[in-house]
């Protein structure tokens, strides 16, 4: 009551003061002298201000007691100047270095950089904003230490593999928690379709103020059972007070394939094959390949890569306003992105929508929220074969275009399509059944048909939204309780067509399933501040919060179309049957509580407790924590005078703690449970699941040191940790003998295994004068992984690819994932042989046809040696976990000309090219043009075996070898662009208050030794054990963009 | 000020500490029955007694797979796509330990019935007879039990030496009889042969005994077919005594349910009898004829599932079948006793256009819902038949009389003709051939007579103690289970 009195008497002042103002002009400008607009002009104390306009004017009328003015701007930071006599007031604002004085996101709060001491990086969101990406993850690649981020493939949408420090699960995941405006975000790939639906794309990356991303476990053990693989938070652009300020960025730009491995043509196909043909006498004499000749009497020669590739366009527009007034801020946008694939049919629609406000009603009371909605539609016409699961998809687009033969056209001369019964491509002239040539196999599916009927896609709703309110009721005291939604509706819709490919023996399929994906969190957090004396500063938080999350599924699957013209779900079909069933749901209950002391801001101290209860488990709660210190030795007195010439700023920092990873673990793992099924159209209950009672979490024990310092009045900044983060209880679907029974496996507790090694990262100004200069921060990481402990009795994990291939063998003693392969030794030039080593190193010579009296497998000297195998005689060849990776980040300005360079590079791994094998595959596949090199005749020297029709052991494809693993090493040219701010003096009479032009490109060139597209690949997705594996992926894809931002 | 504080806190504390849901975190399965209630409801339990059909029904077992490896081991199909996916090996008798589709994946299934039949007597006797009563509840434990044992025989004609060799005293299987719901039970060591048939046999005279005669109402006959009942306890006994080469035991089983003479027929329990037409048994599948039979829907997880069904196997009429494996042209088909005015060479095999041909039995399309049989009455009529002539020192007449039946069923105009016991016995392996193609009972015959699995196309000979003449052991079973010995 006292305060609103006084607040009365105020106001009464305020006029009573009113008489004694006085008027003040200047011009903001930036230190080339560019007038700066919407900067904030605040007379310090009050909430009297004004903004400046286009050309950087501002005019002020001042009470007369005012003692400085504070300048404020969202690029500029914050500049105090003192009022003098004089009427005029002119300001130079320099883009300061801010990452010493900004704020970052810690959760529930936020904290000054200087004062962390957690592992922390931050990228700003003006890094990702004008990327050719779907979703801002695929954009952090090279951009903070710790972070390691993997395209898998060049399907839009698709996931990125995203490691922080490591691979930290085996059969959990291993994504990172995403934290967006303080609501936890869904993860993952939630289409169930071949087309790509990551669900972070929602996200907009232009509406992103900041990344945050915690890593070690002070920074992480606030979120407690979730944070074991560290957590992102994501801060959305947030309105600022002044006029209102509307920004437009568009641009538009092209995307299209490289490095599509080189294949034979018709004439090198039809004779090199025919060559194998000879080279294997088992078979009948009349198989033969043959060319053919098209409607022109033009020989055929196919390049099916024309028919499944192509130059995709996009366009992309953000349209930003975001203003206010001291008490209300606001920042509203519409996104719209367009954009298409390399493959044809794949594209990615985003329209979307975000509206964040916030008003401060009182000194006491301030409430605000967020809306955010957006429609993503995924479309693709058929697999690329390069998503999980996908790699062996007869119908995988980027497997088929290597596969089929070039002699044959997808076309019959007559205009129709060149398919057979065998719902395969036609053989045209080609003879490789002696029985029926007509039915002769020389390619999988006609690719050209599946593109013009199939489709398969996935559209996301996603409203994203909070509520919250603050109440302030002392000034060292906040409660904030915020209420943020999350709610994701997938609806897959796929047709498979009955002339062709998947559909056919179906005779049609269609496909639609909806997915209701719903999460609700409420969290209530108490934080206190109070500076104790002068230098005991101490904050505490104490908070909790409930998150819930449900998913159910449900859709429709029919077959046997009754009229071919149909081609929705909603026609004719003779067979109905439910699809795309789900339910689920979980709860996670939580209190937390966070201490912050530091002593003069030399001496820092925070400590994390996290008690998580969750549904899953049957003893639900678990405690975790964190606690840090840290050590600013330049404010110490002994760095005053002598070491503070070199060392502008040197802190050192450590933390410890424990987390947690839940994410993965079944809502209803630890009970043994009965499903419902069918036996005669009669329904059953049958024992389905084995559950472990005694499931818990995986536990993160993190150790990071940290050092930092900047030299040269913080021209040349250094950051350095050392991490270690041991995993125990890891998760492990302990398999049990067949004859038990058992319908699954039972996830128990039992791994254990940890990530180690260094992150640094060194940011400076090579060189800076009016005109130009250069800002550069390279960042480094690594990471050595190992496991140490599988269950006893289970001493590997052996992880598939697509269910086919298993040359990832996770094993104790390895990092995860290892290349488990038989070695190969080249070829014999005396008899074209592949050679192989046993177990014991030994040579064996293989032959795919064995004439009489010699071997398939045979030694040196002649005699039989016993078949090689992969149980037998493969060795853990080669890491595909990275042992270093990071990026190179540079900008150049020169007046209004910038240049932004990004590397990024991944060192010290191997890559199992399992598309290599198929290159080199003796059945009817198509090959590599090195092919031709093959051998001959005794004499030859080359990797490369004599051709036999039909071996697919020599090239690896029946057995995984060692020929076809490669070294992953590579530098890439990720990003560069280019542009232009068009001088204000241009523009300034237009109403604009800046605009720039810029091109950039995506993917634009890379240094590496790896033979294949690109060795940023993953044909596994995300998977934690089956990494490092190209098999049939298609390549990530090259970008160019041309686009304008417009300020107003 | 202090009021504000004050309602602040008063407001926080109900914030923080009331709102939570503490229901939440004590989800309870909504798509699924937990174990702790599985047996509380007598629709629970009957719904159970389905499961372990349901199991036995899966593709990798009598839905399809296990009845393809019956028929591919020997000597009357060619493979035609070279497909390990779909048995190539099986049919090369080479399969490894190792080999995903068959050795493993029949082993677990196996096991998995026999384990949901042993989780089903346990729950039955701690609870379930409680709810349902005695009666019912010694009905469906004598289910699980015949379940239990034609699983375990199964997994015997694979996995283990015959019978014959050595009397049973060869490694048999691991002879699983509680119920497992968790991890810790990996290691057991095999019994042997005899033992595992010995457990068969307690099995079904235990089926025999509890078994209801015949079901009734509406659907009596679906469930006469898909259920066991007592005539199915018996005919299976006639199967495993047979395969013991116990034929005493056989001629008493059999004349439970075979009359003394024409028309044989099962004089009590379900009326066993032949069809008329044998095409009708592959059409109409619920006739007194089929004993047992897998029952399928086009309700997706109620047929075989993709590249396990019988059709696609054994058919290829342009849309139905996939024509994995013909008829040997060296095989049963060229035999010149089966005549070319048979029903079973008219009706139920089938020439495409490029002259091969392939067993017809089954042909309905995607998803392919065919019945598939697991004993029929002409198989107790055959296993009655060879018993007597092997019983008889001369020529037995009442053998010829049921091989004769079964001949003319289909070939009014045959008649099987045999001066001597050898000839009586061989017209009837002859007949076993040519009745049951495509229906999986080759292997058995093979194994439990020990005769060399002869060559056909370019798949070897395997004689018995060659390697390949039996399966291996599934290499996950080795590995997990430290008792476990290979073959």
């Amino acid at each position: 009551m006292r305060k609103l009195l006084l607040l009365f008497l105020g106001a009464v002042l305020f006029s009573a003061t009113a008489l004694a103002q006085r008027s003040i002009t200047g011009k903001v400008t930036d230190d080339k002298g560019n007038p700066l607009a919407n900067v904030s002009v605040i007379v310090k104390g009050t909430t009297t201000g004004t903004t400046t306009k286009a050309d950087g004017t501002y005019s002020l009328t001042i009470p007369a007691d005012a003692k400085a003015l504070i300048f404020s701007s969202v690029d500029m930071g914050t500049v105090e100047k003192i009022i003098t006599a004089q009427s005029v007031l002119d300001v130079t604002m320099v883009a300061a270095d801010r990452t010493m004085q900004e704020v970052v996101v810690v959760g529930y709060g936020t904290q000054r950089r200087k004062e962390v001491t957690g592992g922390l990086s931050t990228v700003r969101g003006q890094a990702i904003a004008d990327k050719p990406v779907q979703s801002f993850d695929q954009a952090l690649a090279g951009r903070a230490t710790g972070v390691q981020i993997t395209v898998p493939n060049g399907v839009l949408n698709a996931p990125p593999v995203f490691r922080i420090r490591g691979t930290n699960s085996i059969s959990l995941s291993s994504y990172p928690l995403i934290v967006v405006d303080g609501v936890p975000a869904p993860t993952g790939d939630f289409s169930s379709t071949a087309a790509a639906g990551n669900a972070l794309a929602s996200i907009n990356p232009a509406d992103i103020e900041s990344i945050d991303i915690a890593k070690d476990a002070a920074a992480t053990a606030i979120y407690g059972s979730r944070a074991a693989n560290g957590v992102v938070f994501i801060t959305t652009k947030k309105g600022r007070s002044g006029k209102a300020k509307v920004t437009y960025n568009g641009s538009m730009g092209w995307t299209k394939p490289y490095g599509i491995p080189e294949v034979l043509d018709a004439y090198q196909y039809t004779d090199l094959k025919n060559r194998a043909l000879d080279n294997n006498p088992s078979l009948n004499p009349v198989l033969q390949f043959n060319l053919a000749q098209d409607a022109n009497g033009n020989t055929i020669n196919t390049n099916w890569a024309d028919w499944v590739y192509r130059t995709g366009f996009q366009h992309n527009h953000n349209v930003g306003v975001s203003g206010g007034n001291e008490n209300t801020t606001y920042y509203f946008s519409v996104g719209y992105t367009d954009q298409e694939g390399m493959l044809k049919r794949n594209s990615f629609t985003r329209k979307n929508i975000l509206f964040n406000l916030e008003s401060r009603l009182n000194k006491i009371l301030t409430v605000g929220g967020k809306i955010g909605y957006s429609n993503e539609d995924n479309k693709a016409a058929t697999s690329s074969g390069s998503l999980p699961g996908e790699a062996f998809n007869t119908t995988g687009l980027g497997r088929i275009v290597l596969v089929n033969a070039p002699n044959v056209s997808p076309y019959n001369n007559d205009g129709s399509y060149n398919i057979i019964p065998q719902n395969i491509v036609g053989p045209m002239n080609n003879v490789l059944n002696a029985s029926n040539p007509a039915a002769s196999q020389v390619g999988f599916y006609n690719p050209v048909v599946v593109l013009d009927k199939n489709r398969s896609n996935s559209e996301g709703n996603h409203i994203q939204s909070n509520v919250y309110i603050q109440l302030k009721p002392l000034n060292w005291l906040t409660f904030r309780s915020l209420y943020g939604i999350d709610y994701l509706y997938v609806d897959n819709e796929s047709f498979l067509s009955p002339v062709h490919g998947d559909g056919f023996a179906a005779v049609g399929s269609a496909s639609s399933t909806l997915g209701k994906f719903k999460r609700w969190t409420w969290t209530n957090t108490l934080q206190a501040e109070h500076t104790f004396g002068a230098n005991h500063n101490v904050s505490a938080l104490i908070g909790q919060e409930q998150d819930r999350r449900t998913n159910v599924g449900f859709g429709l699957n029919r077959t046997q179309i009754s009229d071919p013209v149909y081609q929705v779900i909603q026609a004719g079909w003779g067979l109905n049957n439910s699809s795309g069933l789900a339910f689920g749901e979980n709860y996670l209950l939580s209190g937390f509580a966070r201490l912050n002391y530091d002593f003069a801001k030399r001496y820092f101290f925070t400590a994390n407790l996290r008690q998580d209860e969750y549904s899953a488990f049957a003893d639900k709660k678990e405690i975790f924590w964190g606690a840090s210190l840290g050590w600013d030795l330049s404010k110490e007195n002994f760095w005053a005078g002598s070491l503070d010439r070199t060392f502008s700023s040197f802190r050192l920092r450590g933390s410890f703690g424990k987390v947690g990873n839940v994410n993965g673990i079944g809502d209803y793992a630890v009970y043994s449970t009965y499903g419902s099924g069918l036996y005669g159209a009669l329904p059953t209950l049958i024992f389905n699941q084995a559950g472990n009672p005694d499931l818990l979490w995986e536990t993160s024990t993190k150790a990071d040191i940290g050092l930092m310092f900047g030299l040269f009045d913080e021209r040349l900044t250094f950051d350095f940790s050392y991490y270690k983060n041991d995993i125990e209880d890891l998760i492990l679907n302990v398999p049990q003998a067949p004859s038990a029974g058992l319908p699954t496996t039972v996830p128990t507790n039992v791994g254990q295994m940890y990530n180690k090694g260094i992150e640094l990262s060194i940011s400076g100004i090579p060189f800076r004068t009016r005109d130009f200069n250069w800002t550069s921060t390279l960042n480094l990481t690594t990471n050595k992984n190992e496991v140490t402990q599988l269950a006893p009795g289970l001493n590997e994990v052996l992880t598939s690819t697509s269910g086919l291939e298993t040359v990832s063998r996770t094993a104790v003693g390895y990092s995860l994932g290892y290349i488990w392969v038989v070695r190969s030794a080249g070829v014999d030039p005396a008899t074209g042989r592949r050679i192989l080593l046993d177990k014991d190193g030994r040579q064996v010579f293989y032959q795919f046809y064995a004439p009489a009296g010699q071997f398939n497998y045979s030694y040196a000297d002649g005699t039989r040696a016993p078949n090689i195998t992969q149980a037998n005689d493969a060795v853990m060849y080669g890491n595909v976990v990275p042992k270093q990776y990071g990026g190179w980040d540079n900008t150049f300005r020169f007046k209004e000309i910038d240049l932004n360079v990004l590397l990024t590079y991944q060192l010290g791994y191997y890559v199992y090219y399992g598309t290599h094998a198929g290159l080199h595959d003796q059945r009817f596949w198509n090959n590599a043009v090195d092919m031709l090199d093959a051998w001959q005749k005794p004499g030859d020297i080359t990797d490369i075996p004599k051709p036999v029709y039909n071996d697919n052991v020599s090239n690896g494809s029946g057995l995984p070898m060692s020929y076809n693993v490669f070294k992953g090493d590579f530098v890439k040219v990720k990003n560069v662009s280019l542009g232009y701010t068009l001088p204000s003096r241009w523009i300034s009479k237009a109403g604009i208050s800046n605009a720039r032009i810029y091109v950039s490109g995506q993917n634009l060139a890379i240094i590496t030794d790896y033979p294949g597209p690109d060795p940023e690949v993953s044909s596994n997705g995300n998977g934690t054990t089956n990494q490092g594996i190209d098999r049939n992926t298609v390549a990530n894809a090259r970008t160019f963009l041309v686009g304008l931002t417009v300020g107003f | 000020m202090r009021k504000y504080f004050k309602y602040t806190v008063v407001m926080l504390a109900g914030m923080v500490f009331f709102s939570c849901n503490r229901d939440y975190l004590e989800p309870i399965p909504q798509t699924s029955i937990t174990d702790a209630t599985a047996f509380d409801t007598p629709d629970r339990i009957l719904n159970q007694v389905r499961s372990f059909y349901a199991a036995l029904k899966n593709g990798n077992f009598y839905g399809g797979r296990y009845v393809v490896y019956g028929d591919i081991r020997g000597e009357n199909f060619l493979n035609e796509t070279s497909n390990l996916v779909t048995g190539f090996d099986v049919w090369n008798l080479n399969p490894a330990n190792t080999s995903q589709n068959s050795v493993k994946n029949l082993w677990s299934q196996a096991y998995y019935t026999i384990n949901l039949a042993n989780l089903f007597i346990d729950g039955m006797n701690a609870k379930g007879l409680d709810v349902v009563g005695q009666v019912l509840g010694n009905n469906y434990i004598a289910e699980a039990r015949l379940v239990r044992a034609l699983s375990y025989y199964s997994l015997l004609q694979f996995y283990a030496k015959p019978f014959a060799d050595n009397n049973g005293d060869n490694p048999g299987l691991p002879l699983r009889l509680t119920g497992i719901k968790g991890s810790g039970f990996s290691d057991l060591a095999r019994s042997t042969v005899a033992e595992v048939y010995d457990q068969i046999i307690q099995d079904l005279n235990f089926a025999e005994a509890n078994l209801p005669l015949t079901y009734t109402g509406t659907t009596a006959a679906t469930l006469n077919t898909t259920r066991a009942h007592r005539n199915t306890a018996i005919a299976l006994k006639t199967r495993v005594y047979l395969t013991m080469q116990r034929y005493p035991d056989v001629i008493t089983e059999g004349n439970k349910i075979v009359s003394a003479a024409l028309p044989f027929t099962a004089g009590s329990g379900v009326a066993h009898a032949l069809q008329a037409n044998i095409a009708n048994v592959f059409t109409t599948y619920t006739t007194t004829e089929s004993i047992l039979s897998m029952p399928m829907s086009t309700t997706a997880g109620d047929f075989p599932g993709t590249q396990n069904q019988l059709g696609f196997y054994f058919y290829n009429n342009g849309t139905v079948g996939s024509s994995e494996f013909s008829l040997n042209p060296a095989g049963i088909i060229a035999h010149p006793s089966w005549s070319a005015t048979d029903a079973r060479k008219t009706a139920l095999t089938f020439t495409n256009a490029a002259g091969k041909k392939f067993v017809a039995k089954y042909k309905t399309p995607s998803p392919y819902t065919d019945w598939v049989p697991v004993i029929r009455y002409s198989e107790v009529l055959l296993n009655l038949a060879e018993a007597l002539a092997r019983e008889d020192a001369g020529v037995n007449a009442r053998a010829l009389l049921l091989v004769n039946a079964v001949r003319q069923r289909s070939d009014p105009a045959a008649t099987i003709v045999a001066a001597t016991k050898t000839d009586l016995i061989n017209a009837i392996l002859l007949e076993r051939m040519i009745e049951f193609l495509g229906e999986g009972l080759r292997n058995n015959d093979l194994m439990r007579l020990l005769q060399t699995i002869p060559a056909k196309g370019s798949a070897p000979s395997k004689a018995p103690g060659e390697q390949g003449y039996i399966w291996p052991i599934s290499s996950d079973e080795l590995s997990l289970n430290s008792l476990m010995t290979d073959n």
